[in-house]
């Protein structure tokens, strides 16, 4: 009930301090973008209107992720709002778990519509999308939910600006996990080839959520991919967010 | 059961860039009694706010406990029992009034019917009912304070810590304040609340504390506290020639002049009585004869004296 409460209040926060302006811009950049690029792709016009929307969910998302994502908890302590909420009968960890949860259900209002809208204006050129288009929209808002879950975690520690260059910089390894573990043969033996196997194994790999290319392709992904995804994902975004409450639990606010 | 009893309660805050501060607050025992208004007084930066954070579990002691009702502060619990009005409450701007009370119905745990109810009782106790579907953002310190005290009240708390309620307010605000601390006393609840203006400490509180420098150097009740001393007498004497003047300024250690006659302050009553003998001595008139007893703000100002 508490974090329900604290995560409808979140998201009704950032609906009227018009986070979802943003969708307007999506609807404005992904129709004058795949417009640009139909010009120089004949031929291709509806393979490129998909992929340059489900790129347009994921960058946008990404964005108001880091962005308000960061600032999700600080804010709270910023503004001084937290102090008449955490002195209710209530553990801090419904607090991190509301604010995330209304972070999270921000995101899948601005996934679902941009992914549909995506889907009609490709409908609406003459194209199809099929069930690939679908688990790719899924799977860009179950990165998204990890992410948050890594700007939730900075934010309980660190200022909205660090924690967004840090959790950028996260997401930007995150999808280039390959360069940690192909290393050259020279590498061999080394510490820094043993190093760098830890970092991979650490590091969140966003990869395993991109399947955009799939998608835009009609190539046929299945079920059990997407499901063994979205497991990875869960559990990872659990870890991050135990970590969190434990961060903010004897935090001075 | 006491309502506060700390033992021993200490903050020393973290390091910043290295550099540890001074202790916060240092080895606070204190006990407010069940329906009991208490006044905590000190300085900026004495530890007032430190306690109340305290006392509402935002922070945590770097030793020694707080049990609100028996309850450890640091437990969950023990919010259960207070309401809490920070200095200065910043809500969401967003929010309107109705929607604030039933967030911290909501965070209290209250059905919707019970928080239906409170916002009904708690709009009409504070005025709030003009305002109800306004956003927060445009409120004044005045409109901020009144949604404040509500929120305190949500859950029907028997006991309130107030921060500063009166600071920044106007006459008719700071009285409002005041008239409702009154009326929570006589609902049975305990009122545990920080302030700078000695006068409103000294209208309300049963018993007041003063902090300094993060110590607690004196509590009690106020009539205990303050002397039956008269620490000075105001004169004020009309019809008085030039002579006359001087002879009883000199006995005194100050003089001013109004529209009333010459105002003399004496410091002790044989020496004021000598000086009403010296006026009449004269033919002078006496107009106004007043011994003045010490204030609170005397003896808060004796007490940070007496640590400096």
């Amino acid at each position: 009930m508490r974090i329900l409460a604290v995560a409808h209040n979140t998201f009704r926060e950032a609906v009227r301090d018009k986070v979802l302006y943003v969708l307007v811009f999506f609807a404005l950049a992904t129709l004058l973008g795949s417009k640009a690029l139909g010009w120089i792709s004949i031929g291709q016009e509806i393979k490129i209107v998909i992929d340059f929307s489900l790129a347009a969910v994921s960058v946008f998302g990404v964005l108001i992720a880091i962005f308000v994502g960061t600032s999700l908890v600080y804010k709270e302590i910023d503004k001084r709002t937290i102090y008449t909420i955490i002195c209710r009968p209530m553990s801090r960890y419904e607090f991190v778990l509301g604010k995330y949860v209304g972070m999270a259900a921000l995101l899948g209002v601005v996934t679902a519509v941009m992914g549909i809208s995506g889907a009609a204006y490709v409908t609406m050129l003459g194209g199809t999308v099929d069930v690939t288009y679908i688990y790719a929209v899924i799977l860009t808002y179950w990165e998204l939910l990890m992410v948050t879950a890594f700007a939730t975690l900075f934010s309980s520690l660190t200022s909205p600006i660090l924690g967004a260059i840090i959790v950028f910089s996260i997401y930007v390894v995150g999808h280039a996990t390959t360069i940690l573990i192909d290393l050259p043969a020279h590498f061999d033996g080394t510490t820094s080839k043993k190093v760098l196997e830890i970092i991979y194994y650490i590091v969140p790999n966003f990869s395993n959520f991109n399947i955009r290319a799939e998608a835009a392709n009609n190539v046929a992904v299945s079920f059990d991919y997407v499901i063994w995804a979205m497991a990875y994902g869960t559990v990872y975004t659990a870890m991050l967010l135990v970590l969190a409450a434990i961060a903010f639990e004897n935090k001075d606010v | 059961m006491d309502a506060i009893e700390t033992k021993n309660l200490s903050k020393t805050y973290r390091a910043q860039y290295g550099r540890r501060p001074p202790p916060s607050l240092v080895g606070l025992d204190l006990i407010v009694a069940e329906n009991e208004v208490f006044g905590f007084l000190g300085r900026n930066g004495a530890g007032k706010t430190t306690t109340i954070k305290l006392l509402c579990g935002l922070i945590r002691p770097t030793r020694g406990d707080a049990r609100i009702f028996g309850e450890d502060s640091k437990r969950k619990e023990s919010r259960r029992l207070i309401g809490y009005l920070p200095e200065n409450p910043y809500f969401y701007e967003y929010l309107t009034p109705r929607e604030t009370l039933d967030f911290y119905g909501k965070l209290h745990g209250l059905s919707a019917a019970a928080r239906e109810a409170e916002w009904k009782k708690l709009s009409e106790l504070l005025d709030l009912k003009s305002i109800a579907d306004q956003r927060v953002r445009g409120f004044s310190k005045g409109m901020r304070q009144r949604l404040g005290f509500a929120v305190a009240l949500v859950g029907d708390p028997k006991l309130l810590v107030l921060d500063e309620p009166m600071s920044g307010l106007d006459p008719l605000g700071r009285r409002a304040i005041r008239e409702l601390i009154l009326r929570m006393r006589d609902e049975k609840k305990t009122i545990f609340f920080s302030s700078h203006v000695l006068g409103d400490v000294e209208q309300i509180c049963d018993r007041v504390g003063i902090l300094v420098k993060g110590k607690l150097t004196r509590h009690g009740r106020i009539e205990e506290l303050l002397t039956e001393k008269i620490t000075k007498v105001e004169i004020i004497a009309s019809g008085l020639n030039g002579a006359a003047i001087g002879e009883v300024k000199n006995l005194g250690t100050s003089m001013r002049v109004s529209e009333a006659g010459h105002h003399f302050i004496m410091p002790d009553l044989p020496t004021a009585n000598l000086a009403v003998r010296t006026i009449h001595k004269h033919d002078g008139q006496l107009v106004d004869f007043a011994a003045v007893k010490e204030s609170l703000e005397d003896y808060f100002m004796r007490a940070q004296e007496a640590q400096s």
